[in-house]
């Protein structure tokens, strides 16, 4: 994460696990991530979608054969541009995920990866305790029933035509997965800098005080312990 | 007197945690009046407008402003 104007610092896992998912659409005569190596994969630049992407684009090839172009925040748009035929393949996350594999769209990879929670210091650690034990509480509820949960991603997209069209039975619940939320490793935090880093999207040496706000960090999720040992 | 936190949009895709406790009343059994804000419509640009090396994100702009306390990266 890049230095925030205003003090912010990363302070916690958030629960929600994002899938991401490298998608050809339905003619594609890419079967693999490979395949795609010298052909247009549109990612939405500085978003963890992007990154997951770039990700599944490098395990698969060398890195002068990743081709990357420019695409939308919004999946709805990237979904689009793909069955245009704008581009080779994109990244897709939920309900778009689902979308894409109804309208005959091939995944070709898929990823998972955390995301953070990212605070200004004069967020009360009593508060920011109380937000964490009411979503480890979520968490096991989702966990219980993840099919009773799936409408969320469709309400997100509430009248989009391509996700009205869909049920609860059509998502795949090994892409829904939720986990406590904790603290954030600092080695996989530094991976993750020094990854950036070598892709040259952002500069400097990583700092984890400058990161990561280890103080409210550690006084939230104490005060969460108790929820986690239930 | 109820503690209270204002963060930004989450979607289900990234925050499905925070959705359904909010809607199932568990932060206001902690106690916690959590407030969503969202980036008004006009101002959110589409990453489209960016480049590799600098994106253009919607992420913290309200927290930048002070109109937020916490949002997901």
């Amino acid at each position: 994460m890049a230095e925030s104007s205003v003090g912010a610092r990363q302070v916690g896992r958030r629960a929600t696990i994002v899938c991401g998912a490298l998608v050809v659409p339905p003619a594609s005569t890419i079967f693999t991530p490979q395949e795609l190596a010298h052909k247009p994969v549109a990612l939405d630049y500085g978003n963890g979608t992007a990154y997951a992407g770039l990700q599944m684009l490098e395990g698969a090839m060398p890195r002068e054969a990743v081709t990357t172009c420019a695409a939308a925040t919004s999946p709805a748009e990237r979904f689009a541009g793909l069955m245009r035929g704008d581009f080779a393949a994109t990244v897709l996350q939920e309900p778009w995920i689902t979308v894409a594999e109804k309208g005959g769209c091939r995944l070709v990879s898929t990823t998972f990866f955390h995301g953070t929670w990212v605070a200004t210091p004069d967020v009360d650690p009593d508060a920011y305790g109380a937000l964490l034990r009411a979503i480890t509480r979520a968490v096991h509820r989702i966990n219980a029933d993840k099919r009773r949960y799936v409408s969320y991603f469709m309400r997100d997209w509430a009248g989009h035509p391509d996700v009205d069209a869909l049920r609860p039975d059509d998502f795949n619940l090994g892409r829904i997965q939720l986990k406590e939320p904790t603290a954030i490793p600092e080695d996989e935090a530094r991976w993750a800098w020094e990854w950036m880093a070598s892709w040259g999207l952002i500069d400097g040496a990583f700092d984890v005080t400058a990161q990561i706000d280890r103080s409210l960090e550690r006084e939230a999720h104490e005060l969460a312990a108790a929820v986690r040992a239930r | 007197m109820a503690m209270t936190l204002t963060i930004e949009r989450v979607m289900a895709f990234m925050g499905l945690d925070v959705l359904v406790a909010r809607d199932e009343g568990l932060f206001a059994a902690e106690g916690l009046d959590l407030r969503i804000a969202a980036l008004p419509p006009d101002e959110i640009r589409s990453a489209a407008e960016g480049s590799p090396a600098k994106p253009t994100t919607n992420q913290g702009k309200l927290q930048a402003r002070g109109e937020s306390q916490m949002f997901q990266a």
